[in-house]
């Protein structure tokens, strides 16, 4: 900071005076734009969730009426939560694990100059658009011309399998295309983590004749225990916002058979853009979602702190 | 004289056979351990294989079981290659237009956020002024606004604007990135203060500072902020389907959404020649700035 206290010897009055303002002009496109399109939208958000705003139609002010009708909604609104839930949590159970284990056996030496390129490999499809990945699994998911039906019928199971019009299938079907997508990405971040242990530590392990199950339960897991919160976290927020594969995956984009793949989000975007245009009860909607996620942002400040955030990404 | 020889003769006589013994051993291992996860990362990438392949296959071929790559050697299904899928996705659906829509709000969307962020994150990491760190916190604040949670209201926001079904009220909202004063602020305060200060001396104004010092210097932060915004923006998809309706706007990934959304005989090869473009485009940059990729995520950036 010594740099600023040499702005201040400035002499000249005027330029002393220009000084005073002249941080704020640096901030002011940056400020304008955030208020503009952030800030301003969630205030205009608190009015409109609580108008009966339906399509062009501005809609009056009716108090509290959107969040009771949504919350005494046990048809639609509240299983969509409770898949959400479901999408959010099988997604962290299954993806958090495997990239686990995926880190800890490319860590090994064993790979040597090979270790980039199966990284890399795992890693693909996380740059893959989410739309796509959606299009491709559906095409793989086909009942009489897709690739998981042979496969299936290769090894002798059953194969005809309606797979993307059967409604209990639909989650579990979004967390596989999920599960596929992101986690060579939590493998890359658990993969960096891991490369900053002390092998040392492994050396003592193995002398005192620990098994390779239990150096990863006992010594890896709670050594790696910021980047796993972090991952999960990072994770848990990314499936509470999940829109693409609910929408993309199903034929029809009707958000799969007896729109049984209604999750948060889409929850939004059906009510406002696609079925009643009912703005108001949509927004209000958004906003019990988004309390849900703000928790989970909160979780994520209070273990990890703001400043891990810039190590996060790509 | 035995006793200078004695040692080697016990090397050359104990040590071979286990030395060749283990390391034939440590070469099968690692042999075996680098085929079957070869196999696996194969198995694992094979759907994009299979889009890559069928994308320059004919219509016919897209859903033979087993994929037709997998049904004889390469030199005889490649015959039947052919840019069909991609003239058909050109001519029925204007993918060309997708494309060239997707590049310009990704190239405008990245250089406004990169001055923008950048021109904020400066003054946060090297001015002073009162009100600093509180507004400092209030940008973190925001950064826990998702845009799709508030989705009825940011539709009516920007059309409010007048900027809906524009590109500009797109690029405008990507370049509205807490994250990206984020990022760069936390690099810039680590930046060498001794050539500020020498400009300083040297009677800089802070703006030109900021062009010929810090815009220099935090390249690696800009590049890394580049590559999160392009992947942001270019695979973005509900966004840019709510705020653009024209079709002559859409991106990609809506002109996507659009050939799927016909019902009966839908040109499943269009769609997988659009997703061949649409994903060949970021592997392709991640492949040659594979380094940059990954250097955010290892905290190299901290230097």
């Amino acid at each position: 900071m010594s740099s600023i206290a040499l702005f201040r010897n400035r002499r000249l009055g005027s330029y002393f005076r220009f000084a005073k303002i002249e941080p704020y002009l640096f901030i002011l496109p940056f400020f304008a734009l955030i208020i503009a399109f952030n800030v301003y939208v969630y205030i205009s958000g608190a009015k409109l969730a609580f108008t009966d705003a339906q399509g062009i139609n501005p809609g009056e002010y009716i108090g509290l009426a959107n969040f009771k009708e949504l919350i005494s909604d046990t048809q639609e609104f509240w299983p969509a939560i409770a898949r959400t839930f479901y999408y959010t949590f099988g997604c962290l159970l299954t993806q958090i694990p495997a990239a686990l284990v995926l880190a800890v056996i490319l860590n090994s030496t064993i790979f040597g100059r090979f270790r980039g390129v199966l990284r890399a490999s795992f890693y693909v499809p996380v740059l893959m658009n989410t739309v796509v990945a959606a299009l491709l699994f559906r095409m793989m998911f086909l009942r009489d011309t897709g690739m998981v039906n042979w496969l299936l019928g290769v090894f002798g199971l059953p194969s005809n399998t309606n797979w993307l019009y059967e409604s209990r299938l639909c989650i579990p079907l979004m967390i596989v295309v999920s599960f596929w997508q992101w986690t060579g990405y939590h493998m890359v971040y658990l993969l960096a983590s891991l490369q900053s242990i002390d092998p040392v530590i492994y050396e003592v392990a193995k002398l005192d004749g620990a098994s390779p199950l239990r150096t990863l339960l006992q010594i890896t897991v709670p050594l790696l225990r910021p980047a796993l919160t972090f991952v999960a976290v990072m994770s848990a927020i990314g499936g509470l916002m999940q829109f693409e594969y609910s929408f993309m995956l199903f034929p029809n984009a009707g958000f799969g058979p007896g729109k049984r793949a209604l999750t948060g989000i889409p929850y939004i975007y059906y009510h406002a853009f696609r079925s009643d245009f009912r703005l108001g009860y949509a927004t209000a909607a958004g906003w019990i979602l988004f309390l849900i996620i703000l928790i989970f942002s909160l979780i994520q400040i209070r273990f990890m702190g703001l400043g891990k955030a810039d190590e996060i990404e790509f | 004289m035995l006793s200078r020889i004695d040692p080697e003769v016990a090397k050359a006589r104990m040590k071979p056979p286990k030395i060749t013994a283990l390391k034939q051993r440590k070469a099968w291992k690692k042999g075996i351990s680098i085929g079957v996860m070869s196999f696996i990362a194969l198995f694992y990438l094979f759907p994009l294989l299979w889009l890559f392949d069928t994308s320059f296959r004919p219509k016919v071929e897209i859903f033979n079981t087993p994929p037709r790559i997998l049904q004889a050697p390469p030199w005889v299904t490649f015959k039947s290659y052919s840019l069909a899928s991609f003239k058909l996705a050109v001519n029925r659906y204007q993918m060309n237009q997708g494309f060239l829509n997707s590049v310009l709000i990704s190239v405008c969307g990245i250089l406004l956020t990169l001055l923008v962020c950048s021109l904020a994150a400066y003054a946060f990491a090297l001015l002073r002024f009162r009100g600093r760190n509180f507004l400092f916190y209030c940008i973190l604040a925001t950064m826990m606004l998702p845009a799709t949670t508030m989705l009825p209201p940011l539709f009516k926001v920007i059309q409010s604007y007048g900027l809906y079904n524009k590109h500009l009220g797109l690029i405008l909202l990507y370049a509205a990135s807490a994250f990206g004063v984020f990022l760069l602020r936390q690099y810039y305060v680590r930046l060498p203060v001794s050539l500020i200060e020498a400009a300083i001396v040297d009677g800089a104004s802070k703006f030109r500072i900021w062009w010929w010092i810090v815009l220099p210097l935090g390249k690696p932060a800009l590049s890394a902020l580049a590559i999160y915004q392009f992947r942001h923006i270019w695979n973005d998809f509900l966004v840019p389907m709510v705020l653009l309706r024209s079709r002559e706007l859409h991106t990609l990934p809506i002109k996507l959404q659009v050939m799927d959304s016909v019902n009966v005989a839908k040109d499943y090869d269009a769609i997988i020649a659009t997703g061949f473009v649409a994903i060949a485009i970021p592997i392709l940059f991640f492949l040659i700035f594979q380094r940059q990729f990954m250097e955010g995520l290892s905290g190299s950036l901290k230097e």
